[in-house]
Formats: C-alpha cells, sequence, structure tokens
C-alpha cells in the first residue's frame, strides 16, 4: 500500500502542472523527449559558444527569443 | 454574469463582461499561482516587453465575482477581436514566435504555459500580444511541456500548410477549433516535407507517434516512464528547435489576380491621388467620433491608411492572402500602426464556430463598427455574386452608422471584365437603381464623382 502510494506521488510529481487542464497526448509527450534530447546537444554548443563570444566583447544571444530590436520599437 | 460563451475550458478562473468592458476572474484554486506569477517579476517582465497586456486589480468592489472568485483583473481591452483562420501568414508566424517568447520568458521566472492555443493571441497596434494572464503555471524541472501537441496543431502545422501546400489552408482552423489535426496535415503536406528535419518530426513523426500511443495511458512501464521527464536544458532546447522551426517556414507569394490591381484599373496618377483626398474629405466630414472603421474589400490598405487619420482603429479586410499579407508587413514595419489587417470574404464571412456555436463569434458579430468604407468592392458583390442591392444595403446598415461607398457601373472596366462571360440579368444595376436601394436604409448626404472614371463616390448615415 505504501509502495503504491509513493509510486502514484512520484508518477504525478513528474506528470502535469498544478492547474494544467489539457491532455498532453501520449505519444506528444514521448516525441518531445527525443525531439528535446536530441536538440539539447547543440543548443547547448550553441550557448558555450555565445559565452565565449561575450568573453571577446560581442554581442548576441544563443537564443531566437530573447529581447530584440522588434520590440524596442516605439508606437 | 454575462460570461463570455469561449471561456470555460480553464478551470482557473473565466472572462465575463461587466458593462461591456471584458474582467477576468481568477478563482480560488488558482490564487497561489497567481501571487506567484506577479511576485516572481513575471507579470512585469512580460508586459515590460510588450508580449502580455497588462491589467488593473479591482478591488474597489464595483466589480462582482462568482462565489469562487480570488481576484477580479481588468485587462487592456482589444477593439477588435480577430481569429487565426482570418490572420495572413506572417500573422499566424508572428503569433507563434510570440507564443514561444512568452514560454522562454516564463520559463526563465520558473513558470509554464499550460496551454498553446493561438486563441490566445490578439493583435494590437499591428503586433501579436498574449492575452490569456491565466495561462502559467508553475514549472516543476522535469515536467514535459503539455502544450506541445497543442503548439504544433494550432502553429506549426497551418503554417507549414500554407508554406508548403497552399496558403488558404489556414482556414482549416474553421472546421477545426482545436487546430489542424496532426494526421491531416501529414497527409496534405508535399513529400519533400519529410526531408525537412522540422516538418519531419514535429508534424510527420509526431502524427505517427499519436497514432501508436493513441491507446496508451502514460504509466509506470520502462517503455514510457523515462519518457515523462526532460530536464529543464532539454525543454529550453525544445522551445529553441520550435522558434528556428518557425523562423525558417517561409511562404512564397504567387501572383494572383490582384497582383498588378493597382496598374489595371481606371486611374492615372492624377486621379489616383484626387480619390485619395476624396475619400480624406468625406471620412473627415463625418461628425461623430471614429472609434473602429471598416474597409472591405482593402486589398492592400491604399485606403485604410487614409481611414487611420480619422479613427482610432481600421479593420482592413480583403478575400486576396497576398494583399492581406502586404498590408500587415507593411503596417507592422512602417505603420500606421492602428491598422489591422485580415482575410475575409465579405460574401461568406467567418460564422460562429465551437461549442454551443458560440465559442468563437462570426465576422458580422464581432463587426460592429462606426464607419464602413466599401470602395470599388459593391460591383463583385451584386453582380459576381449575384446578390440583390437592397440586401446589401440592408447589411451595411445593420453593421454601421456611416459608410462611404463607390458605386462602379457598367461602364467601368472592372465591370466590363465581370459582364464580358455572362448574360446581364441586372437592369436595376444603374446608379438611380443603387440610390433608389441604398435610401431604403441610408440617408445620402454627400456625393461626388470619382476624377477620370464613371465611378461615384457616396457619403451615407444609417436611417435610424
Amino acid at each position: 500500500m505504501l509502495r503504491t502510494l509513493l509510486a502514484l506521488t512520484a508518477l504525478l510529481s513528474v506528470s502535469q502542472g498544478a492547474s494544467a487542464y489539457l491532455d498532453p497526448g501520449t505519444g506528444s509527450m514521448i516525441l518531445q523527449g527525443v525531439i528535446a534530447a536530441i536538440a539539447v546537444v547543440g543548443f547547448t554548443i550553441k550557448s558555450y559558444w555565445y559565452k565565449i563570444r561575450s568573453f571577446f566583447g560581442k554581442g548576441g544571444s544563443a537564443s531566437l527569443l530573447d529581447d530584440d530590436e522588434d520590440e524596442q520599437r516605439s508606437d | 454574469m454575462d460570461t463570455l460563451s469561449s471561456s470555460f475550458r480553464d478551470p482557473s478562473g473565466f472572462v465575463f463582461l461587466h458593462d461591456k468592458i471584458v474582467h477576468r476572474q481568477v478563482n480560488n484554486s488558482f490564487a497561489a499561482s497567481y501571487d506567484a506569477f506577479i511576485s516572481s517579476g513575471l507579470y512585469d517582465k512580460l508586459v515590460e516587453r510588450k508580449l502580455l497586456v497588462a491589467h488593473e486589480e479591482i478591488t474597489d468592489g464595483s466589480v462582482a465575482g462568482t462565489r469562487d472568485c480570488y481576484r477580479i483583473l481588468k485587462p487592456q481591452q482589444i477593439p477588435f477581436i480577430s481569429y487565426p483562420y482570418e490572420w495572413s501568414f506572417s500573422q499566424l508566424k508572428d503569433a507563434a514566435m510570440l507564443t514561444l517568447k512568452v514560454q522562454h520568458e516564463a520559463i526563465r521566472h520558473g513558470f509554464i504555459l499550460k496551454d498553446a492555443s493561438a486563441y490566445n493571441v490578439q493583435f494590437l497596434d499591428s503586433r501579436p500580444v498574449f492575452i490569456d494572464t491565466l495561462s502559467f503555471d508553475t514549472y516543476t524541472p522535469g515536467t514535459p511541456w503539455v502544450a506541445y501537441k497543442q503548439f504544433c496543431q494550432h502553429f506549426l502545422a497551418p503554417l507549414a500548410l500554407m508554406a508548403h501546400t497552399d496558403v488558404e489552408l489556414s482556414k482549416l482552423m474553421i472546421s477545426h477549433i482545436d487546430g489542424v489535426p496532426l494526421p491531416l496535415a501529414s497527409k496534405l503536406l508535399p513529400f519533400k516535407t519529410r526531408f525537412n528535419y522540422a516538418i519531419a518530426t514535429h508534424i510527420h513523426l509526431h502524427s505517427r507517434m499519436q497514432q501508436q500511443h493513441a491507446d496508451n495511458a502514460l504509466d509506470d512501464t520502462p517503455a514510457t516512464s523515462k519518457h515523462s521527464s526532460l530536464s529543464e536544458q532539454s525543454l529550453k532546447a525544445l522551445m529553441e528547435a520550435l522558434a528556428k522551426a518557425v523562423q525558417k517556414l517561409t511562404w512564397k507569394m504567387p501572383d494572383t489576380e490582384w497582383g498588378d490591381y493597382y496598374e489595371n484599373t481606371n486611374y492615372s496618377d492624377r486621379a489616383g491621388e484626387e480619390k485619395r483626398d476624396l475619400v480624406d474629405r468625406l471620412l473627415g466630414s463625418i461628425p461623430d467620433q471614429l472609434t473602429v472603421v471598416q474597409d472591405f474589400g482593402a486589398n492592400t490598405g491604399e485606403f485604410s491608411r487614409i481611414a487611420a487619420k480619422h479613427s482610432a482603429l481600421v479593420v482592413s479586410q480583403d478575400i486576396d492572402p497576398v494583399a492581406v499579407e502586404m498590408n500587415y508587413r507593411k503596417s507592422a514595419a512602417d505603420g500606421p500602426v492602428n491598422i489591422l489587417p485580415l482575410i475575409q470574404d465579405f460574401s461568406s464571412p467567418s460564422p460562429a464556430i465551437g461549442w454551443g456555436n458560440a465559442e468563437r463569434d462570426s465576422f458580422l458579430q464581432r463587426s460592429h463598427c462606426d464607419a464602413l468604407l466599401v470602395l470599388a468592392l459593391v460591383h463583385h458583390l451584386a453582380i459576381s455574386n449575384n446578390v440583390p442591392l437592397s440586401n446589401i444595403a440592408a447589411l451595411f446598415a445593420s453593421l454601421t452608422q456611416w459608410l462611404v461607398i463607390e458605386f462602379v457601373p457598367k461602364e467601368d472596366s472592372q465591370v466590363i471584365r465581370l459582364l464580358a462571360t455572362r448574360e446581364d440579368i441586372f437592369p436595376d444595376y444603374t446608379r438611380d437603381g443603387f440610390e433608389a436601394a441604398f435610401r431604403q436604409n441610408f440617408t445620402i448626404e454627400d456625393s461626388s464623382p470619382v476624377a477620370e472614371s464613371e465611378r461615384t463616390l457616396y457619403l451615407m448615415k444609417t436611417r435610424t
């Protein structure tokens, strides 16, 4: 009984957030892990590369999603 | 309580109208998450980056909530609601990038998006903005993203279809309220997309995985349990991969029949200048303040830009996705920002869809405006679409207070072209017939011939 409870808690603690309401889809969850595992290699290398760049005073970000000039457009 | 008929899926709260103003109730169940969202600085950062609508909390008791109410928020209002199936390619692409930027910022602050619906995005001042303030869940490192599939259905699939198959396929979202199903997208995309890493993984392979595991729940079996966790670094890498996938999707605009529109019409440069001045004068003469002006058949928005000087917002609509795309790119880059270009077929505008046919309002339900601009359009409705002039007048009158409309007679080269291959069954399609039909619903305040053409421009006021 205690083992089952522990297993359930473990499962719940690595599944959805407190107020998530969507059905994520099993296939999607699995695929996500696979794609991310491949992506993280390239992204980690890219991040270190940008760290080296900034050490030499060059700007820019490894991420496509950081603040950029689009957002600085004054309305 | 006047709850919006689209706001019921998320138990964290809901959206309602109070005195015609949109408010959002935060439910007690979401109290801790909401407080954390604010205190973490994520709200401030998103508003500072102009990624999320700002809101004020209503604490003076002037707006009542339900028993479950934790807080009432009054967000920045969106003057015209539009839906993803009305957006041009770049509008949908910008909305996708916005969603990923919001997610990126959220993860930085220890939060994650609960959903990735295109309906969380609206357009304000020619740029997309996130409107669902309650979409942020606390992030526990190790948990995968529950909204990944939804992101693919709402954004990647329609964008890929628009870029690689046909731009018209964004309309699939009318019949599929939760985005384009991946198996369908996979079938419709050309074979060559299987060699595109992003599309092959996020769409083709994704579709297969979905179908293969349709009957499996994630459980404790060795096969699936190791996939139910995703490190924070991996999650961030996934967001970058999605961002790159979205960025690389480009649409090559074809030549449509409207491509050389302004070359093949009836105006010389001087006449074009005079028509612009005329429209400017007629709009300027309207005594009421204009908050929303709708421009139907706006093409690339040449006259919308004139209307933009007179109105807080101009909704600039056309049936041609190329024209709307050009209009959006121009207003996003050079302004004016108070123009909202949308794809709309006025002869069959967006219907009401979803639960109870009330989750997403029809185009006409959203379209009440102060003034309507109908230039170079009425002949398409009356002749190409066989709609009687009095029906056209009645529909316009139901939407607006003021009407600036151009009558295009049979002598005009555009109408000659329309009648070239068919029987002329329009005996009442004359200037007198037009005025008689419109006088049933409007008073004609002003009229003027359009230089170097046989056309007439009118300013009309709706009869009360």
